[in-house]
């Protein structure tokens, strides 16, 4: 019996901890999506390896080759990547 | 004891073997959204022969009356099955050379049941694929909205004023935004970058006629 209360402490954080989509896929995703537009919208990048959110659909994007973006949607509703 | 021992071992596998089959994005994905690559397998029939070979895609091509890019030649077909020697023969060539042998069998195999189904979309039925694809985020799908809408103001701007020559200057603004939705999408939704391929020379047929532009827009 204490054995399978054991059991059951480890398996429930266990379970707890590998529910769902950890934290680091979707910053991975979010990172994907802002190379993305920022390549679509013609700035130089290569890749975002950090990224640091101001508000909503407002991140700081931080490049490989060292530019850093703000992407936001303006008052038009256009993305717009603006160099730092 | 023991059975409490082996519970835990067989938990353990389990989580184990569930974290094994999270897919992760290869960094070959992340490098290459910077470089605009593009499979040569995705291109339109007019970025080079051996995509302009294939058959379904003339076939359909035909059936939305653009027909740009000419048909597969029917003489290469016939020089290559009167070149063809009986089975037997050939299946000697093949061991004997196989890169050379392989051209001419790319031609008779049957495209992919899927290029068949996939029917040519136009202006409204990609917004809608690119905006339902999970493909792409938020923000690239909005920028590529916006680029879309510009694009399509440019072919407005030049229709009202009636000029039919310089529809023609539109033509490497559309290409280069194809190749970029098919950049974007190539890796995570390939049958869709496949469908948008065989639907470009449809799309710009619509596009570059101004009684079908009015017509969608």
């Amino acid at each position: 019996m204490i054995t399978r209360a054991r059991a059951s402490a480890l398996i429930f954080p266990l379970a707890t901890l590998f529910a769902g989509p950890s934290p680091a896929a979707e910053d991975a995703a979010l990172l994907k999506d802002l190379t993305s537009v920022i390549m679509l919208l013609g700035k130089p990048c290569g890749q975002v390896v950090s990224a640091k959110r101001q508000a909503e659909n407002d991140h700081i994007a931080s490049c490989k080759n060292g530019n850093r973006y703000r992407v936001f949607v303006n008052a038009e509703g256009r993305a717009v990547a603006q160099k730092l | 004891m023991m059975p409490a021992v082996r519970t835990i071992g067989i938990v353990f596998f389990a989580l184990a073997a569930g974290c094994a089959g999270v897919k992760e994005a290869p960094p070959s994905v992340m490098a290459q959204t910077g470089l605009l690559m593009v499979d040569p397998s995705l291109l339109g029939p007019n970025q080079g022969g051996a995509v302009a070979a294939e058959p379904s895609r003339s076939e359909v091509k035909e059936e939305a009356a653009v027909a740009l890019a000419p048909p597969p030649p029917p003489s290469k077909s016939r020089s290559a099955a009167k070149a063809a020697p009986p089975p037997a023969k050939a299946t000697v060539k093949v061991s004997a050379s196989a890169p050379s042998i392989e051209q001419p069998r790319k031609n008779e195999d049957p495209p992919p049941v899927a290029k068949k189904l996939e029917p040519p979309l136009d202006v409204a039925a990609l917004k809608a694929r690119l905006r339902d694809t999970n493909a792409i985020g938020v923000f690239t799908k909005l920028a590529l909205k916006n680029q879309v809408d510009d694009l399509l103001q440019q072919f407005r701007a030049l229709h009202r004023s009636g000029q039919k020559t310089s529809v023609a200057s539109l033509r490497q603004p559309y290409d280069m935004l194809v190749l970029k939705v098919l950049a974007l999408v190539q890796d995570s939704d390939p049958s869709l970058a496949r469908t948008i391929s065989g639907s470009r020379e449809a799309i710009w047929g619509i596009l570059a006629d101004p009684e079908k532009f009015n017509s969608v827009a």
